[in-house]
């Protein structure tokens, strides 16, 4: 109660200020008047009695002072003028304000951005109801005998799920597959995954609207359905509820939509794949080349499966059970699943997937690590100006205390500064990194990813650079306090020998930036040479002149051999387009895609005996007239195909060059024969089939440059296999082709859709573009290290030559040259220099080395250690360092040696 | 005027709140009355009273009101709160040990 008054009391004080004021006035107005008023009775005149009330009162502005002091409000007053004080301050310091709010802004801007995405997208692991009931059932790669990331089969599924002494429920569901999407006379890219009718009962959600599938319809022969996501449906089919009991077309096959998903809910597999429809079991057989899924075989098999585990069951009982089922399988199945065993795993563990958390954390530390060292820079630079202004300000200081200020007021005071100036910055630096997460969002990521502003990080960097801003403010102001007062009224601020001292913070700040920028600059180089070796890559062929056009006219209700002549004339019409060189059909774009036209597939290689559980395989693809000429690939041994290799003759098959060496031996595999094996309980053009290799063509790239991988080629004529992709060779620019192509397909009419409409040099930078991101990133980050370390130089070389003043005046004074002079400054910073440069490519070197482990652990291209980058880093932080503390030396050795001995 | 003595540290505060136990009042005549009663052996030093009736104000001993004074003026008066009530009791029992305690003292032969 007795605090609650007080409360009130205070915030009255502050409210009524103004009116409690002038109450103040006429409360003491009245006094006096009453006071004249008994002296004016007793006999004095008005005059005197006023002159002698006036001398019993005292002071009446001394008295209101007290009053106001009993109210309480002599903090806030003060602190009111100490705000004031330090605006006006930092206003007249305009450079150094503007500077500090810069760095700071920087620092927590690009911070909280960096952190922000990283936090998107590295998201944890979506919470379900009860998540510590929920296990991961993987069966062991045949390889590794850890769980692999494709290799549980359906088949083993149904096993496990078998176990309901141990599961309440159990589901599977596929990998994404993305689909193309009939809607709306157009073809939309989305994302499909084949799923049980446990999957969302297992986690414990409900679809919004409608039905998810029935156990009836896991079974073969029911019918196709489908599952909206709820993102999809208020996207793409904005949010119709008559869409459910309607028939979709996706990739051509017709489905019925029964229900939507649950709200929020983007996939059974990571919160970041943002899966557009889930799919009926059954629904596979419809979609080509998805039959294996549902096989013994665990070597495509495409199934994630999740249980719930009931209620007295513990994680290693459920292993244990699984151990005899994965024992039991091996022994019944000993082809198709040499018995690796199965792993449960607790779901709320793994993020994306074993095989990829480790690398995926490892990635998202190392960009954290990498935004650190920029705040860490940001930081030190920020102590290194405070500490300068804070000991040239002694003077100022010792004036204020020899005028009776107290230690406590001037303390006060800096801190209030210190704060006004973290606070601009945390407010620009919020902004910075509002826009720099909207440059973000206009990245082409790989998935979608929901990137909003972390305001925990908001918060944290801004109280660090609070912290910053207290410490390094304070500790200058606190010595300075200290300062006995005569030698710093002269002006003669330290004594030169307090400069030698080699551990004074000013060293060690400087020490640390040059270190720290070093270690970014290398990093940023590293990566750039990384990405130009990426860039300049070959594909393998000349993509100047390419372009490439992709339709599917299965999704507009061709036939195979139907489509397979339209594909044809479109081909032949392309090619009598003029300034087009050659035309071609492919299965896809050439060096791939997201959807490429290679299939991987398991061959018998005719005189290879392969390794132990080697699974001898090679990337399939069906190649039109004019292929490798087109393309500009011609055979170095052997032929390619011509229109003699038809569907009578002999299989043939061109190869590449990695496959000849690989599992024939020799480049020159001309005559070698081998068979892609046959998928079980499937009719597949080609499949089986005695092929002779005729030719042996140069290795090529994929998409995303990775090296060459075993690849095979067969003549489109020789099956019907799939070439809706035209691609075409133009002297001209590709670019004003692709218009051209796009109307011949049009022409075709049939109203077949336009997948892909791209150039190859277009096609290859897209790949890269994700890579650049990062580099341009990198290298800003570089500049921004390399600009604050500059600057804490540049400050902390001018203050100390400026110090310097009075001992360069007499050296001067005595005779000695403005070389020497300069020699003599450039040296202490050429020491200090030198050792943050030995210190930050020491860093370096072991930091590109743990880069390093980490790349090849993703199976990247490792990053060099290339001493060119070292080189020139230092060389650039080197000169940048000496020109800061050059011309500030030059300045002093030019200026005039009498007014510097004047300031004795 | 000759007889007035300065007030000991601290009495002050007692001497407001013992005052306005009667009736609500303004600041000058506080002092007057303050005077009065003591024979004018006590003066209230003017510079001192305002910033305690302004204390006392704050810290919820006593409150104020704005009314018309005998000369129909505008005043401020004081009035005395139920926690200022409680608080003279304790700074009166205070008082009572230590004039007691000093008199005793003084009294000792």
């Amino acid at each position: 109660m007795r605090l609650w008054n007080l409360v009130v009391a205070q915030v009255r004080s502050l409210v009524l200020r103004t009116r409690r004021q002038d109450e103040l006035d006429e409360e003491l107005r009245l006094h006096l008047e009453q006071e004249i008023a008994q002296q004016v009775a007793r006999g004095l005149s008005p005059e005197e009695a006023r002159r002698s009330a006036l001398r019993t009162f005292g002071g009446v502005e001394k008295i209101k002072d007290e009053c106001r002091d009993a109210w309480g409000l002599r903090l806030v007053d003060e602190l009111g003028r100490d705000t004031r004080y330090a605006t006006r301050r930092l206003a007249r310091d305009w450079r150094f304000t503007l500077l500090a709010v810069l760095i700071l802004a920087l620092g927590i801007g690009v911070n909280t951005a960096m952190f922000s995405v990283i936090n998107a997208l590295y998201s944890p692991p979506a919470t379900y109801t009860d998540a510590h009931q929920l296990v991961n059932l993987y069966q062991n790669d045949r390889d590794s005998g850890q769980p692999g990331f494709l290799g549980t089969s359906y088949p083993a599924y149904e096993d496990m799920a078998a176990y309901t002494d141990l599961y309440t429920g159990v589901m599977a569901t596929t990998v994404p597959y993305p689909m193309g999407i009939y809607h709306d006379e157009r073809v939309l890219r989305g994302v499909a995954e084949f799923a049980t009718s446990g999957y969302l009962e297992v986690l414990g959600l409900a679809p919004s609207r409608g039905r998810w599938f029935t156990a009836a319809e896991d079974r073969p022969g029911a019918e196709a359905v489908a599952v909206l996501s709820h993102r999809a449906w208020t996207t793409t089919f904005e949010a119709s509820p008559s869409v459910i009991g309607e028939t979709i077309r996706l990739n051509g096959v017709p489905v019925t939509v029964i229900g939507v998903g649950p709200e929020g809910h983007s996939s059974g597999w990571w919160d970041g794949i943002t899966t557009d429809f889930w799919l009926s079991i059954p629904t596979m057989l419809a979609f080509d080349d998805s039959t294996n899924g549902l096989e013994r075989d665990t070597r495509e098999a495409p199934f994630l499966v999740k249980a719930r585990l009931r209620d007295e069951v513990s994680v290693p009982q459920a292993q244990a059970a699984m151990t005899t089922l994965g024992a039991r399988l091996a022994s019944e199945f000993p082809d198709e699943d040499p018995g690796r065993g199965i792993s449960v795993v607790r779901s709320d563990t793994v993020r994306i997937h074993l095989e990829f958390d480790g690398p995926i954390t490892a990635i998202a530390w190392l960009l954290m690590v990498v935004v650190g060292l920029v705040l860490a820079i940001a930081c030190t630079n920020l102590a290194t100006w405070l500490l300068v202004r804070g000991l040239s300000r002694a003077k100022e200081v010792s004036v204020r205390l020899a005028l009776g200020a107290t230690r406590g007021q001037l303390v006060r005071h800096l801190l209030v500064e210190s704060t006004l100036l973290a606070g601009a910055g945390g407010v620009v630096g919020g902004l910075l990194a509002v826009w720099a997460i909207g440059l973000v969002a206009l990245l082409d990521l790989p998935v979608d990813v929901d990137v909003g502003l972390d305001y925990r990080v908001l918060g944290f960097t801004l109280a660090l650079s609070l912290v910053t801003g207290m410490t390094f403010g304070l500790a200058p102001a606190l010595k300075a306090t200290r300062v006995t007062l005569t030698p710093a009224l002269r002006g003669e601020g330290d004594s030169p020998a307090s400069g030698r001292r080699a551990f004074t913070l000013k060293n060690v700040l400087v020490v640390s930036q040059v270190a720290l920028s070093c270690v970014l600059l290398v990093g940023a180089g590293v990566f750039l040479q990384w990405l130009t070796t990426m860039e300049t890559a070959d594909v393998g062929f000349p993509i100047d002149g390419l372009a490439f056009v992709e339709t599917d006219a299965g999704l507009a209700g061709y036939a195979p051999d139907e489509a397979a002549a339209l594909y044809e004339t479109w081909r032949t019409r392309v090619a009598a387009l003029p300034g087009v060189e050659s035309a071609t059909l492919a299965a896809g774009p050439p060096t791939g895609g997201l959807d490429g036209p290679f299939s991987t597939r398991e061959i018998e290689v005719d005189g290879y005996t392969p390794a132990d559980d080697e699974f001898v395989r090679g990337r399939w693809t069906w190649a039109g007239p004019g292929y490798f000429e087109t393309l500009g690939l011609p055979p170095l041994y052997g032929r390619t195909f011509t229109e003699f290799d038809r569907p009578e003759t002999p299989g043939v098959v061109v190869i590449n060059e990695v496959m000849a060496r690989r599992y024939f031996g020799t480049p020159n595999a001309v005559g070698g024969r081998f068979r892609v094996v046959a998928r079980s309980g499937e009719a597949e053009t080609g499949a089986g089939v005695e092929l002779e290799v005729v030719g042996v063509v140069p290795d090529t790239r994929d998409w995303v440059l990775r090296d060459p991988l075993p690849s095979f080629y067969r003549s489109s004529s020789q099956g019907d296999g799939l070439t809706p992709t035209v691609v075409a060779r133009t002297a001209l620019d590709p670019v004003s082709l692709l218009p051209l192509m796009r109307q011949t397909l049009r022409d075709l009419g049939g109203e077949l859709p336009v997948l892909w409409a791209r150039t190859m040099p277009e096609h290859v930078a897209a790949a890269l573009g994700q890579s650049r991101a990062a580099g341009a990133f990198l290298s800003g980050l570089g500049a921004l290290g390399l600009g604050l370390a500059s600057l804490g130089l540049y400050a902390v070389m001018a203050f100390g030559v400026s110090r310097q003043a009075r001992e360069i005046g007499i050296r001067r004074a005595l005779g000695a040259g403005r070389t020497h002079v300069v020699w003599t400054v450039s040296r202490s910073v050429a020491t200090l220099l030198g050792v943050g440069l030995t210190i930050g490519l020491g860093l370096a070197w072991a930091s590109v080395r743990g880069v390093a482990a980490i790349a090849t652990s993703v199976t990247l291209t490792v990053p060099a250690i290339d001493l060119m980058t070292f080189g020139a880093v230092s060389a650039l932080l080197g000169t940048v360092g000496l020109a800061a503390g050059f011309f500030p030396a030059r300045r002093a050795a030019k200026a005039d040696p009498l007014v510097a001995l004047r300031h004795l | 005027m000759s007889e007035q003595s300065d007030l000991l540290p601290g009495t002050l505060d007692l001497l407001i709140l013992r005052t306005l136990v009667l009736e609500p009042s303004h600041g000058w005549a506080i002092a007057q009355r303050i005077q009065q009663v003591s024979k004018e052996r006590l003066k209230v030093p003017q510079g001192s009273l305002y910033p305690a009736l302004h204390r006392l104000e704050h810290q919820g001993w006593i409150r104020s009101k704005w009314g018309s004074s005998d000369q129909q003026r505008r005043a401020k008066f004081y009035s005395l709160t139920r926690a200022g009530r409680s608080q003279l009791a304790t700074e009166a029992s205070k008082w009572e040990r230590l004039s007691g305690g000093v008199n005793l003292v003084m009294a000792n032969e």
